[in-house]
């Protein structure tokens, strides 16, 4: 078990790991454009690193994560990540603890299933406000998903490197 | 770590809870952004304004080597289009002086736009899929407000300023789906509301909805806005008329709208702070 100033320097190294993210998205993929949209590296943000942890861990690391990006992003609604990014990191949380072992693949399937709660929830305040899109939003989130999908592994070994760095004693 | 969210796990997500509500609640009350979004956006402004400034650098250095061939064919395009305006502006004049004329004859009222403008660069193009914004160095600090309208040097119009905080702003461009103005087609004086599209945004083009029954569009007709209400300026380059369909229901049609900015190309803009227009 991990003593207090432990787990402050564990959650410290995981912000660090998501702030070099947040730069690299902000510096470098918000300027690159494949198949008509750019690599959104948030949600796998609120999805890999809860796959290495406790659903409750997971949940309230992923729910700072939606507060961050309710600061730093435009949105339907004030407080649109806060509201799905928690559920996006439960979801993956679990999902590593009942079925898959976190890893390469339990990062794909619970980024996918991050993406399908963002995407998904961005439909429904369109349909919500009259202005239905299921289609084009499908298709936009296919093509989101399919252009993040490759940072999926950098992500994955980044906070997997943190995870065993704060977890080697144990 | 099971001990420490045993103690304190039900304490941070009500604080994160707590962070949310207050958000939503600053967000809601605020007329130009919450505070919390205000200093985050605020502190990373000279970040983006860096990002953009070593981009430009490089598209600049690509650009300068670039088949020159094309550069020339395009200076010989743009002498023979300026030579064309040089004739308009000298026929523009006499127009001019044969209106004031007119006008004095008539006794009617000049009419006359004042914009009150303010110079800002991009530092930032759209920042998810899902919305079509811009972020601009300009903020309270220079006058900037709420639902301010931004321009590009022809005068078209970019979009309405959607948040401000004190060095920055996001601008919502014409083709966000949250977009919606007051439009009226030049030719025909038509009003019509110019709106952005989920579907059509990827494409950069917008809807004109709300055509009068009678209405006869043309593809290649100027749409501008008409200014009603006064929330905006009137006569604001929207776009032209692309392609005029039947809505879903079958029962009235719309317009897509291709508008004159090209979104990608922008680097700077011209906020308008004040307008008065006398009619």
């Amino acid at each position: 078990m991990l003593v207090r100033n432990e787990v402050i320097f564990k959650w410290f190294l995981y912000a660090l790991a998501a702030v070099l993210c947040l730069f690299v998205q902000t510096a470098l993929l918000q300027r690159i454009h494949v198949w008509g949209v750019i690599p959104f590296l948030y949600p796998l943000l609120a999805a890999i690193p809860a796959t290495w942890e406790s659903p409750s861990s997971g949940t309230i690391f992923s729910l700072s994560m939606g507060v961050v990006c309710d600061l730093l992003l435009p949105g339907p609604i004030p407080c649109f990540y806060t509201l799905v990014f928690p559920l996006a990191g439960l979801f993956s949380s679990l999902l590593a603890q009942g079925l898959l072992q976190a890893g390469f693949l339990c990062s794909l399937v619970s980024a996918a299933g991050a993406f399908c709660l963002t995407d998904g929830f961005h439909c429904f305040l369109l349909w919500l406000n009259g202005r239905p899109a299921w289609e084009t939003g499908a298709f936009l989130a296919l093509r989101e998903f399919c252009v993040t999908a490759p940072f999926i592994i950098p992500v994955t070994l980044l906070f997997r490197a943190v995870f065993c760095r704060t977890h080697a004693e144990n | 770590m099971k001990n420490f969210l045993k103690e304190h796990g039900l304490w941070i997500l009500f604080a994160g809870a707590v962070i949310a509500v207050a958000m939503a609640a600053l967000s809601f009350f605020s007329v130009t952004s919450s505070p919390l979004v205000n200093m985050t956006k605020t502190l990373t402004s000279p970040f983006r304004s860096a990002y953009t400034a070593v981009a430009t650098w490089f598209n600049d250095k690509q650009n300068y080597y670039r088949n020159t061939t094309a550069l020339e064919e395009e200076n010989a395009a743009l002498r023979q289009r300026i030579a064309q305006m040089e004739e308009d502006i000298r026929q523009a004049e006499l127009d001019s002086d044969e209106n004031q004329r007119l006008r004095e004859l008539l006794e009617l009222r000049e009419q006359r736009r004042d914009f009150q403008l303010e110079a800002a660069l991009i530092t930032e193009h759209a920042v998810s899929n899902w919305t079509s914004s811009l972020s601009l160095n300009k903020g309270t600090a220079h006058g900037v407000e709420n639902g301010d309208c931004v321009i590009d040097e022809t005068g078209a119009l970019v979009g309405i300023v959607r948040e401000v905080g004190v060095n920055w702003c996001t601008v919502l461009t014409i083709v966000d789906t949250d977009t919606s103005l007051g439009a009226q087609v030049f030719r025909t004086k038509d009003l019509a509301l110019a709106v952005g599209d989920f579907s059509l945004m990827e494409e950069n083009r917008l809807r004109l909805e709300y055509l009068s029954a009678g209405s006869q569009l043309l593809g290649g007709d100027v749409v501008q806005t008409s200014g009603l209400g006064g929330f905006y300026p009137s006569g604001l380059v929207i776009g032209t008329v692309d392609v005029v369909q039947i809505d879903d229901s079958g029962s009235a049609s719309y317009a897509v709208l291709i508008p004159s900015v090209e979104f990608d190309d922008l680097t700077e803009v011209f906020i308008i702070k004040d307008f008065d227009i006398v009619t």
